[in-house]
């Protein structure tokens, strides 16, 4: 469900592009194409200074001392945690959660997915019981998670493959169910079977929106993991994210969420990439509007 | 799922010209078949496996659980309790975030300049800064609702941007030199066409607010739902926790189904 909505925001964000894009090339001058670019890092770049300059400007209290930084000092912790090497073990733990929940996610995910797009009956089944698991909050199986898997690696496992299986199941179903019904029969008519099917048809077909559906999911995911290592952790970048605010180290919070954010739009960007790759050589569908 | 719950007119009756009651509601049918089955199941396996109440409850305990706690009022209290800050902490995100959205797709400077920012937001992980929230704040009502509100502003500013950038310029033209005011041009233009992704955009934010009462509840507080569910799960009390678990599904069900069904009602030209 939310991943639709998220599809439908795209393609209207797309849409509304397209417009922009003709009147760069229409006026062929520098200023206009810079425009955007120059704006969005400066509002970013002012951010930042008001925020360095706030203590030089208005008094702050001793006691709201505790609870301020700057981003200069959040930038010398950071690099310190770097440099120290202190960041990294707690980054593998929550690193390898990730993948693993991740690589759980897809190798379910898709499966299922392709299944229940050439299934009607399956996917009025199972209907229900994704619609509830979808619409809930993964957080709340975290308690139980914890009695189940223990304080390890596990239960942060779980958490992070939950969210991250729906998103990519529900767009490959989705993919599957926008499959050409042409190319279907050809393919059909020439003596395929369900394998071939999915082999030739309906999984190539389905890979922009899987794509989107593992973009979605690696949001999620890293949700999951900085969520899981609040509640019920012993090691990660989570725990010492919630240590440090508990010891009001402001600034080792705000590191760690740097870290987490820097990540996060690493991989979405990375894999919006891909997404654009792929389309490139694919013929036109509705969900590549035209572009 | 989307296209099943919404069955496309005169696809999966096809192969059945005799509409009768099965074939019509085959889709529900089927659920719940689905549904009673996997209850039946889950009663079931504990007459071959051994029961071991602090590891798994069954169904029979927790519908115990559920109405003891329905009657004895605890859960319509925490309810309570956790829905004040979520509707202000939504409420908020609503006004705030519509407005922004808004001003970015009306002024193209405005998008431009806000775009790059809100990306980088949205992408990180919000709830990250729930411990400093929760140092800032206190875990009270206040605490709780910008956390909410921290989680939930975002669809509410991609979609209501994304909205105004689609008002068609042509109908916009149309009712300017037909003589329209510019009450019509808003009411019958822009909120229209508006409208539909700033509901699409609640649909998204209901489930991230729903996170931001959940986190806040566990990090901190002595009472609500979250609260409910972290505190018998440390007491091993399995049947209530799933009591409670049960709740908060269908509480999110029923709000994403809802707002889907008004979609549906109000926008039947965006099915979706």
């Amino acid at each position: 469900m939310t991943a639709m909505g998220d599809t439908q925001t795209l393609a209207a964000e797309r849409a509304a592009a397209l417009p922009v894009e003709g009147g760069e090339m229409r006026s062929g001058r520098i200023w206009p194409s810079l425009e955007p670019a120059l704006l969005g890092t400066g509002s970013i770049v002012l951010l930042l200074f008001a925020w360095q300059l706030l203590p030089h400007v208005v008094a702050i209290s001793p006691g709201m001392q505790l609870f301020f930084t700057t981003p200069a000092r959040i930038a010398v912790t950071l690099w310190g945690m770097i440099e120290s090497g202190e960041i990294w073990a707690p980054l593998r733990v929550s690193a390898s959660a990730f993948a693993i929940g991740l690589a759980l996610a897809v190798a379910l995910g898709l499966p299922i997915g392709v299944v229940l797009g050439r299934s009607r009956t399956l996917n009025a089944m199972l209907d229900p019981f994704i619609t509830a698991f979808n619409a809930t909050p993964r957080l709340v199986f975290l308690p139980l998670l914890l009695l189940w898997f223990g304080l390890g690696l596990w239960s942060k496992v779980v958490i992070v493959f939950i969210g991250a299986l729906f998103p990519i199941l529900i767009n490959t179903y989705e993919g599957v169910r926008n499959a050409d019904k042409l190319l279907l029969n050809v393919v059909r008519s020439f003596g395929a079977g369900e394998w071939d099917i999915a082999r030739l048809v309906v999984v190539p077909n389905a890979l922009p929106y899987i794509i989107a559906g593992v973009r979605l999911a690696i949001g999620r995911a890293v949700l999951g993991v900085v969520v899981a290592e609040f509640f019920g952790s012993e090691e990660g970048l989570g725990v010492i994210m919630v240590r440090a605010a508990s010891s009001y180290q402001i600034d080792v919070v705000f590191a760690g969420v740097v870290v987490f954010a820097v990540l996060s739009l690493a991989m979405t960007s990375s894999v919006q990439l891909l997404e654009k790759r792929l389309a490139s050589w694919r013929p036109q569908t509705a969900f590549d509007a035209p572009r | 799922m989307g296209a099943s719950s919404a069955p496309i007119p005169g696809e999966g009756v096809t192969d059945q010209p005799v509409e009768d009651f099965f074939s019509r509601h085959r889709n529900l049918l089927l659920g719940c078949v689905s549904v009673a089955l996997f209850l039946a199941l889950w009663q079931a396996v504990f007459l071959v496996v051994p029961f071991n109440p602090l590891f798994l409850s069954k169904p029979s305990l927790i519908a115990l659980a559920l109405m003891d706690l329905i009657a004895s009022g605890d859960l319509a209290h925490d309810l309570a309790v956790s829905a004040v800050p979520f509707s202000y902490g939504f409420a908020a995100a609503v006004v705030v975030g519509v407005t922004l959205g808004a001003l970015m797709g009306a002024r193209a400077r405005v998008g431009y300049a806000l775009d790059p920012l809100m990306t980088i937001f949205y992408a990180s992980p919000l709830v990250a800064l729930a411990p400093l929230v929760v140092v800032f704040f206190g875990v009270g009502v206040s605490g709780k609702a910008i956390l909410i509100f921290l989680l939930s502003v975002f669809p509410f500013i991609f979609n209501a941007a994304a909205g105004v950038r689609t008002v068609d310029p042509l109908l916009v033209n149309v009712v300017r030199s037909l003589g329209g005011s510019e009450r019509d041009l808003y009411l019958k233009i822009i909120l229209p066409s508006v409208l539909p992704y700033v509901v699409a955009a609640s649909r998204i934010a209901v489930g991230r607010a729903l996170i931001g009462v959940l986190v806040a509840e566990f990090f901190a507080a002595s009472e609500g739902i979250g609260y409910a569910v972290a505190r018998f799960g440390d007491l091993f009390a399995l049947d209530r926790m799933f009591a409670c678990i049960i709740v908060i599904m269908a509480i999110a069900v029923a709000l994403t189904q809802a707002i889907r069904f008004a979609e549906r009602a109000a926008f039947p030209w965006r099915l979706g």
